[in-house]
């Protein structure tokens, strides 16, 4: 027999062994404290008046569940609902739900309660229980509703009394002040399986500084990164995580379009815009430039709405406008993203001859939005862009990627939008945290993450 | 509960099987057989598949260009290969021929047409944009499903750790137990958090014999483990979780369950030991059962595998809170860190000692790799080159015979797991 060629291997291994880094499963424990710039008086997912943002929904999936999800794919998957049947016209639904769930108050999941939840967020909708199942009934056909059934808005969650709710999620609620302090705790039963993680502590109404001063301090194991900090935050070594784009910049007129005048000054103000330089410059090369809604990875087809400046054909569009208004463009004051980027707007049209003036009133003629796509469904992606900005709905002849396109492009012909960028969401991770996971659409996957704990 | 998720009307996933168990002459990397066969059939798939989305868009095309000379472009915004939108191009000119549009170059050409191969989350969207006259231009657009999952990759085998591939499926596999013949496999049983598969060898291809549920009371834990014991008195016994499964054995087969903090063997047919194990969390509580000589309780431990002396037996776990643990039956001692996993294995050898430990360790990226460790004394030392995996490791079990253990893997590329076995090939 041939000596063992593994004495010979022994040093040399013995080192690089003890560097990589152990294979280890998951482990139990601990609490992962997140810092936030949102402050919610509520978090009831039914909420409307509450601002929408990327983190509000995360924390929503944290406390509820919804009868279905979407994976990353956008394929539905079952979630509190195990199965479900359209009628022909797909006007009717129904649901059949998960066995064996309880809400964190410990009273069972039920078809009343189901019904109940999603009768708030949908007064228009007719929704009742059925033995096992839920049934609703649409006033229109609604080939989407699987989809707009996996919004946060649309969680299960039960109201017992004014202030208090509860879901079926991964993490109940152990102390809630609102707008200032949230702190999770694992739920033990969850049907999912309980989450590694014992408990969240989430600190709220951080700024984008403050936030990364926690982290530098190991006060904070994840917090929101600005995108022009990106770049920057990933040099320095730190662990970000980024999202697939999720967010649409825009400038958004206050009216319709007034007269053939008027949609040509918008025209010459969506020619005049050098994208590519506000994306390199103030937005450090992160998020995409946008003409159209929505992204290519949700469309397939965001590259046929042309987002290149063309200032010469933006200064023939002005000549052909005898006397041009001055128009006030807002932004939101606590977004400095945004001053900057309202100023080289303004910079961008005074060269095409047209006079925007950087407001912080919100009462001006254009605004600087920022609007969540809200999901990776493009019909509902369309639609909720379409409700944010209070533009008329998309109208579908059809499901056909045809269909979509003509209805994105009919919201554009209207002049109401000028879509500018499309941006990820962005996070910064401490060492400890492990298994980090998220969505494309940038949902957390915090029941999978788990922290490592120091080793002898 | 199950009853329903199996009633679901969305797609159930359907099982890839690795296409050859049988392994190839020597010195045919079997990764490759694998590799080329999946490759060719895929590429005999596509090239019929482009024809239809080619004929639906030429059409469309045609019908707003009418007969005559179009320059035309195509250009691939999509995962599809250079070699396919080339074959796509020419597919969709030799079309549009057909239909009375030809291709001219641009200062000779009516209308122009820039056609995109692009792509979204399920289809490919292929976009064509035509300019016709002073500033006419019109969109068409179609759109088709998206292969799902692709070819099988693999590594090649490191020297002295020889990889079978076992069964490839996009579900979680939890374990996989093979019953072999003469060293030819006759069935294959694959454990997954909901059900059993059985499958049979027949015509040179796995055929699925069987599906047996697992019904449970309780929620099952995130990073769910489970084990697959074959047994003397009826066929295999199942262990998961806080619940506890025996089949029959009969054919056709049934499985019952029920709710059980029975412990797990940890051992084989040589070494008896069980461990208890947490039912909402992924370890051994520590509790031994009948112990390591006089040693019943130990650390929380994610596995063990046993080593057997002339004398005794050396139990090694892997403890929760990161160190490996050397149980003799008198004395518990840490042993020298070495970068190991949560996971590792021992398997009966002719080389060395005859006991060596497969152990997981982290690779590049999102890689991971088990190596071979042989124990002289009570320190570990490397007896074999890492083998790595295209992905984590999520189970590494011995098998019943002692002398090979079942890997498996999440593929961190294609998704889904794989699952293989695992020899230590001496003198290599």
């Amino acid at each position: 027999m041939r000596p063992f060629g593994w004495r010979s291997l022994a040093a040399s291994s013995l080192l690089l062994a003890a560097l990589a880094s152990a294979a280890t499963r998951p482990q139990y424990g601990g609490t992962v404290r997140i810092s936030t710039r949102i402050a919610p008086a509520s978090l009831d997912p039914a909420d409307g008046a509450q601002q929408d943002s990327i983190t509000r929904r995360n924390l929503t999936r944290l406390i509820f569940d919804t009868l279905v999800t979407l994976d990353n794919a956008g394929k539905v998957q079952p979630a509190l609902a195990t199965s479900w049947k359209a009628e022909p016209g797909t006007q009717r639904w129904e649901f059949w739900l998960r066995h064996d769930v309880k809400f964190h108050d410990g009273s069972p999941l039920t078809g009343d309660a189901v019904a109940a939840s999603l009768r708030t967020a949908n007064p228009k909708w007719s929704i009742f229980p059925n033995g096992d199942s839920v049934v609703i009934e649409c006033d229109a056909p609604a080939p989407n509703l699987l989809a707009e059934l996996a919004l946060p808005r649309n969680a299960i969650a039960k109201r017992t009394a004014p202030g208090k709710i509860f879901g079926t999620g991964p993490f109940q609620i152990a102390d809630w002040q609102p707008g200032k302090k949230l702190t999770l705790q694992a739920e033990e039963g969850y049907w999912n399986g309980r989450p590694f993680i014992d408990s969240i502590a989430i600190e709220m109404s951080k700024s984008f500084r403050d936030q990364m001063i926690s982290l530098e301090l190991g006060k904070a194991d994840l917090i929101e990164v600005a995108p022009e900090q990106v770049r920057r935050t990933m040099m320095e070594g730190r662990h970000v995580v980024t999202s697939a784009p999720v967010e649409l910049i825009a400038l958004v007129f206050a009216r319709d379009r007034q007269s053939a005048e008027d949609g040509k000054l918008r025209e010459a103000v969506s020619l005049s815009l050098d994208r590519a330089s506000i994306r390199n410059v103030l937005l450090q090369g992160q998020g995409e430039p946008a003409a159209g809604i929505l992204p290519n990875w949700i469309s397939g087809y965001a590259f046929v709405f042309p987002v290149d400046a063309n200032l010469r054909r933006a200064q023939e569009l002005r000549g052909e406008v005898p006397r041009a208004p001055v128009w006030t463009l807002s932004y939101d004051a606590g977004d400095p993203l945004g001053r900057v980027i309202a100023e080289r707007i303004a910079l961008n049209a005074r060269d095409a001859g047209i006079t925007l003036q950087p407001s912080l009133s919100g009462t001006a003629d254009v605004r600087l939005v920022h609007v969540l796509l809200g999901s990776i469904d493009p019909h509902i992606a369309l639609a909720n862009v379409g409700a944010s900005l209070g533009l008329s709905q998309p109208k579908f002849n059809g499901s056909s990627v045809e269909d979509l396109y003509q209805a994105e492009s009919a919201i554009l012909r209207t002049q109401r939008l000028i879509p500018l960028f499309q941006l990820p969401a962005a996070y910064a991770l401490s060492p400890s945290v492990k298994a980090w996971n998220q969505e494309r659409d940038g949902t957390w996957r915090l029941p999978d993450v788990w922290l490592e704990t120091e080793k002898p | 509960m199950l009853k329903a998720r199996h009633n679901a009307v969305y797609n159930s996933r359907v099982p890839k099987m690795f296409i050859s168990y049988l392994r190839p002459p020597r010195g045919v990397c079997p990764y490759l057989l694998v590799f080329f066969s999946l490759y060719f059939s895929a590429a005999r798939v596509w090239a019929a598949d482009w024809s239809g989305p080619e004929q639906q868009l030429a059409s469309k095309i045609a019908s707003v260009t009418g007969p005559g000379a179009v320059a035309l472009d195509v250009a691939s915004r999509s995962s599809i290969s250079k070699i396919d939108s080339d074959e796509i191009a020419r597919g969709l000119r030799a079309r549009l021929s057909t239909l009375g549009v030809q291709y001219a170059k641009a200062e000779q050409a009516a209308a122009s047409v820039q056609i995109s191969l692009s792509e979204n989350l399920q289809n490919y969207i292929w976009v064509a944009e035509i300019h016709q006259g002073a500033g006419e231009s019109s969109v068409v657009m179609i759109s088709f499903p998206r292969p799902a999952g692709g070819t099988v990759g693999g590594q090649s085998p490191a020297p002295t750790i020889r990889r079978t591939p076992l069964w490839s499926q996009d579900e979680r596999i939890l374990d996989v137990v093979s019953l072999d013949v003469n060293g030819k496999p006759l069935h294959l049983i694959v454990l997954t958090p909901e059900q059993l598969g059985i499958y049979r060898f027949q015509d040179g291809r796995w055929q699925q014999d069987q599906t047996l549920p697992i019904t449970h009371s309780r929620p099952w834990p995130r990073d769910m483990r489970g084990r697959l014991v074959l047994s003397k008195e009826h066929l295999f016994d199942v262990y998961l979780p806080g619940t506890f499964c025996q089949s029959t054995a009969a054919v056709p087969l049934s499985l019952s369950c029920r709710d059980s903090d029975d412990p797990w063997p940890l051992g084989n047919e040589q070494v008896i030991l069980s461990g208890f194990f947490a039912p909402r969390r992924n370890f051994f509580t520590g509790v031994l059962v009948p112990g390591v000589g006089n040693q019943t309780t130990a650390p929380s431990f994610y596995s063990a595998a046993p080593l057997p002396r002339d004398k005794y037996v050396l139990w090694l776990l892997t403890a929760v809170g990161g160190q490996v643990h050397a149980l003799d039956g008198i004395t518990d001692q840490t042993v020298a860190r070495l970068g190991w996993g949560s996971d590792i294995a021992s398997v009966r050898t002719t080389c060395g000692s005859g006991w060596q430990v497969l152990a997981t360790q982290s690779g590049n990226a999102s890689t991971e790799s088990v190596r071979a460790y042989e124990f002289p004394d009570r320190d570990p030392v490397p007896m074999s080159q890492t083998l790595e995996f295209n992905g984590s490791i999520t189970a590494l079990w011995t098998e019943s015979g002692g002398s090979t253990a079942v890997a498996i893997s999440k593929n961190s590329e294609m998704g889904g797991y794989e699952a293989f076995r695992l020899a230590i090939a001496c003198g290599q």
